[in-house]
């Protein structure tokens, strides 16, 4: 009992951050029709601006956490308007995905360059004391419970943010029928470039939030992608719900087939499950059925 | 008029004859190299086969290359096969793993059956780091050496000839499947693939000649590979070398066989060119695969038909076009029209 | 007479919605029948019952007395029925010339070895198909535009090459969805005359959803009107036309829109 809900702890912990990851994903594939094969680098280098900022100037992390996140937002503009939409104006999807894998390459080559080689890890320090709590039997590190709680929180407002605001309110439209958003004055390339924005904050604030459980290095972008992706596929690859309940999911699937069969498992379990979904189940948990139109 | 010269048929013969006499002059090393280059001219004609022709994204071509060479190299250590058994042995079996693929190819299209191929291929490298007692684990191992008899030459230069004449063979077979209904077929689906059936093209027959003919040769070139290198290891198998694959194809052209030759050539020089300068690889590659997608995406082969008049190209490259996906993975027939 | 190609009780349901309910059509062999009805009828949805891309959900569809339901739809291309769609459908990858060599794509035989080895009999089904390519480029006077890529033709063209790569390989069944859209007056007039010399001359039997009233009342046999997935009428033109149930159908669905 103990051993599992240690894994149940751990595998909530890891999902809330993949679910936080597969966010961002949904949100720009609703958007856009396409998955941004960039978007584990956008965690990546949110992650490792987090430490330039907290390890290596010494500021402090909740500062380091908001400058990341802010960082993050603009680099998603940058990559948006450099790369993804001259992409998506020009050519076709195949181009685009292409694209967009060279494009996570050469980030991650930079991120290796500016900070550290192959076998480089950066660590950070942990946020409180890494001792456990008990809590009537069950294990719990307080760090998983800072992490889980900001993850939480960092979802609420991302879906308070589309379902309230304005912008965000926006955004959906946008998303659902674009030929409506643009009779009606939205200037969709706008809303475009800033959902992916949007995207890209949401992950490296997965990131900063992550570095004090983990280590960072420049392939955990590739890594956490695919996690992530496999996440937003078991929800269904429009659902906002999907994508959370998906990345939960996925982290505990990890913790228990790791702890239970083998722990090798853990860095497979996605990819069984991508495959698996795909071909079994393509709409996911929550997504929608191909509309048929009569 | 120099176009008319170099005519493309032309230049992919001028190719394999500057790569037939390397031998006879080339220290091992610069051999060596031409030999990836050969390697490389099969890997990018079997992946332009299956995403420049048939127009199916998949990811799963290092895969295959890396299923090929373990295939041959485990067969000839675990059983002490020779090599002329073990070798179609190995490019049979990634063939016929690369012909399940199509089954999904099926049901799924764009992003989907790209990531799930991807997927498929980080699988298939964590068996080879994790399978230790059958795969020898991340450390990879040496197949025993191939034994040529008493021919005249040396090792290295025994296995590159091998490797240039299965080269040349596979070549034509490329050449010749694109040059015929076979070849259409592929284009059709890629173009438009409700059109494609609705005019009796069995999507699930041509999709898996694809995926089959795809793998064969990655196969073929990973059996090769274990001959050359004389060692089999997971890293060499991994997401930087599907990315080199997929620029190589992109930079020579999608869609073009001569282009596949060109960008097999081409990539094999900028990696030898990078170790030079010590400039991040992944940066270079990555770099060159989005820079020619956002600037030239038809390839090398296009720009030479621009400046080289005579170069007859057969209209096959993929066009450009900006199209918005479906919003799940819809069967086809969903898209097919309103009312 | 014999019905070429029957429709029988046929129901495409999603998950309450009925697109198609319970249709029953005879279409006649040799004559060109119109399917009209207003927007969201169900007429696209029938055609892609029939050549195999949408599963009834019951009832069959019949093709000289072969069951076509549950058929791939390559299978039934293969059977003798062809299709046209609203949106262009050639390949912008091939030159003219070899789209309509695809349309004779279920000509060839000789597989992946006859291609590989370039065999005598793949290199005489080439000539053959290149030659039959030719000629009915030709019959629809495009044969100056062989070795244009696909994409370089107008929408107009596009449509005319489409319609001759339905035909070449002798089909029975052709199901025309809505050929004369975005179509000018003239080109409407010359697809009637093609409609026309196609039946007289080839006797293939057409089927053509169509909403351009004019074009389908002028050239159809027989007319087959489809309302909320339900078949309201059907008769000669001018039968239908006078029709109170279709004049409601048009009418009615307007209001309640």
């Amino acid at each position: 009992m103990e051993m599992f809900s240690y894994l149940l702890a751990t595998g909530i912990t890891t999902g809330a951050l993949y679910a936080l990851v597969a966010l961002g994903i949904v949100v720009v594939y609703k958007a856009t029709g396409v998955v941004n094969f960039a978007h584990g680098e956008m965690f990546m280098l949110g992650g490792f601006m987090a430490f330039t900022f907290h390890v290596m100037f010494g500021w402090p992390y909740l500062a380091s956490l908001v400058l990341a996140v802010i960082g993050a937002f603009v680099l998603g503009i940058v990559v948006d308007r450099v790369a993804f939409r001259p992409l998506m104006q020009r050519q076709s999807l195949v181009s685009v995905l292409l694209a967009m894998v060279g494009l996570s390459f050469v980030l991650k080559g930079v991120a290796r360059w500016l900070w550290g080689g192959k076998g480089d890890f950066l660590t950070f320090p942990p946020l409180v004391s890494p001792e456990p709590i008990l809590f009537g039997g069950i294990m719990i590190m307080s760090q998983q419970l800072v992490v889980v709680g900001a993850a939480v929180a960092v979802m609420l407002v991302f879906v308070l943010f589309f379902r309230l605001t304005r912008a965000g309110r926006f955004m959906q439209a946008t998303a659902d029928n674009p030929k409506a958003a643009k009779l009606v004055g939205l200037r969709t390339d706008r809303v475009y470039m800033y959902t992916f924005a949007v995207g890209a904050a949401v992950a490296g604030a997965a990131a900063v939030l992550m570095a004090p459980l983990t280590m960072l290095y420049p392939d955990i972008g590739f890594a956490l992608f695919i996690k992530a992706f496999a996440a937003a596929v078991l929800g269904g690859l429009t659902s906002i719900t999907g994508a959370i309940v998906g990345g939960l999911l996925i982290g505990i699937i990890e913790q228990l087939s790791a702890g239970y069969i083998d722990t090798g498992l853990q860095e497979v379990a996605a990819f069984i499950v991508i495959m698996v979904v795909m071909v079994f189940l393509p709409t996911g948990l929550f997504g929608q059925r191909a509309g048929r139109r009569v | 008029m120099l176009g008319h010269l170099v005519g493309r048929r032309a230049f992919c013969l001028a190719v394999f004859a500057f790569l037939f006499v390397i031998p006879f002059g080339a220290n091992q090393y610069f051999l060596f190299v031409a030999n990836l280059m050969i390697l490389f001219i099969i890997l990018s004609l079997g992946l332009n086969l299956l995403i420049g022709f048939a127009g199916q994204l998949a990811f799963a071509n290092a895969s295959m290359y890396g299923i090929g060479a373990y295939g041959t190299g485990l067969l000839m250590k675990h059983f002490a096969l020779p090599y002329w058994f073990s070798a179609p042995a190995g490019t049979l079996i990634a063939m016929s793993v690369g012909t399940l693929l199509a089954l999904p190819a099926l049901r799924l299209s764009g992003i989907y059956l790209a990531l799930t191929t991807l997927a498929f291929a980080q699988f298939t490298l964590w068996l080879m780091m994790h399978w230790t007692p059958v795969t020898f684990g991340a450390g990879g191992f040496v197949p025993p050496p191939i034994d040529f008899g008493s021919l005249p030459v040396s090792g290295g230069q025994a296995i590159y000839f091998i490797s240039w004449v299965v080269c040349v063979l596979l070549f034509f077979v490329a050449k010749h499947t694109m040059e015929s209904p076979i070849g259409r077929a592929f284009v059709a689906i890629r173009d438009r693939e409700i059109a494609a059936q609705s005019l009796g093209i069995d999507l699930l027959k041509y999709k898996a000649l694809a995926f089959a003919m795809s793998g064969f040769f990655a196969g073929a070139a990973g059996a090769l590979y274990a001959g050359v290198l004389g060692f089999v290891g997971p890293e060499s198998f991994d997401l930087l070398q599907m990315v080199m694959h997929k620029a190589a194809v992109v930079l020579g052209g999608m869609g073009s066989i001569a282009g596949s030759v060109i960008g097999g050539v081409l990539i094999v020089v900028l990696q030898e060119g990078v170790k030079e300068i010590a400039f991040p690889i992944e940066i270079v590659f990555g770099g060159l695969l989005l820079l020619f997608m956002l600037f030239q995406p038809t390839g090398v082969v296009v720009l030479l038909k621009r400046w080289l008049p005579g170069w007859q190209e057969p209209l096959h490259y993929a066009p450009r076009r900006v199209r918005r996906a479906a919003t799940q993975p819809a069967p086809a027939a969903a898209q097919a029209g309103e009312d | 007479m014999q019905s070429v190609l029957q429709v029988i009780g046929a129901s495409v349901a999603f998950g309450g919605v009925h697109a198609l309910d319970d249709i029953s059509i005879d279409f006649k062999p040799g004559k060109i029948t119109g399917i009209i009805g207003p927007n969201g009828a169900g007429k696209t949805t029938l055609l892609n019952v029939i050549c195999g891309m949408t599963p009834a959900t019951s009832g069959e569809v019949l093709l000289n007395g072969t069951r076509l339901t549950g058929m791939k739809p390559s299978r039934i291309a293969g059977l003798g029925l062809r299709r046209t769609f609203q949106a262009s459908q050639l390949f912008a990858g091939m030159t003219v010339l070899e789209n309509m060599m695809v349309g004779l794509h279920l000509m060839s035989s000789s597989g992946l070895a006859g291609a590989v080895f370039r065999t005598t009999k793949m290199r005489t089904e080439e000539a053959e198909m290149r030659r039959r390519a030719m000629e009915a480029l030709d019959y629809v006077g495009f044969a100056h535009f062989a070795d244009r890529p696909g994409s370089a033709l107008s929408f107009g063209q596009q449509r005319i090459v489409e319609i001759a790569r339905t035909l070449i390989y002798e089909p029975k069944v052709v199901l025309l969805d809505e050929p004369a859209v975005g179509l000018s007056v003239n080109r409407v007039a010359e697809l009637d005359a093609l409609l026309r010399r196609i039946r007289d001359e080839r006797g293939i039997t057409l089927i053509m959803i169509e909403h351009v009233i004019r074009l389908v009342m002028g050239v159809s046999d027989w007319i087959v009107v489809l309302g909320s997935g339900r078949k309201i009428a059907e008769g000669l033109p001018d039968t239908v036309r006078a029709d109170q149930r279709v004049v409601e159908a048009y009418l009615g669905h307007q209001q309640h829109a």
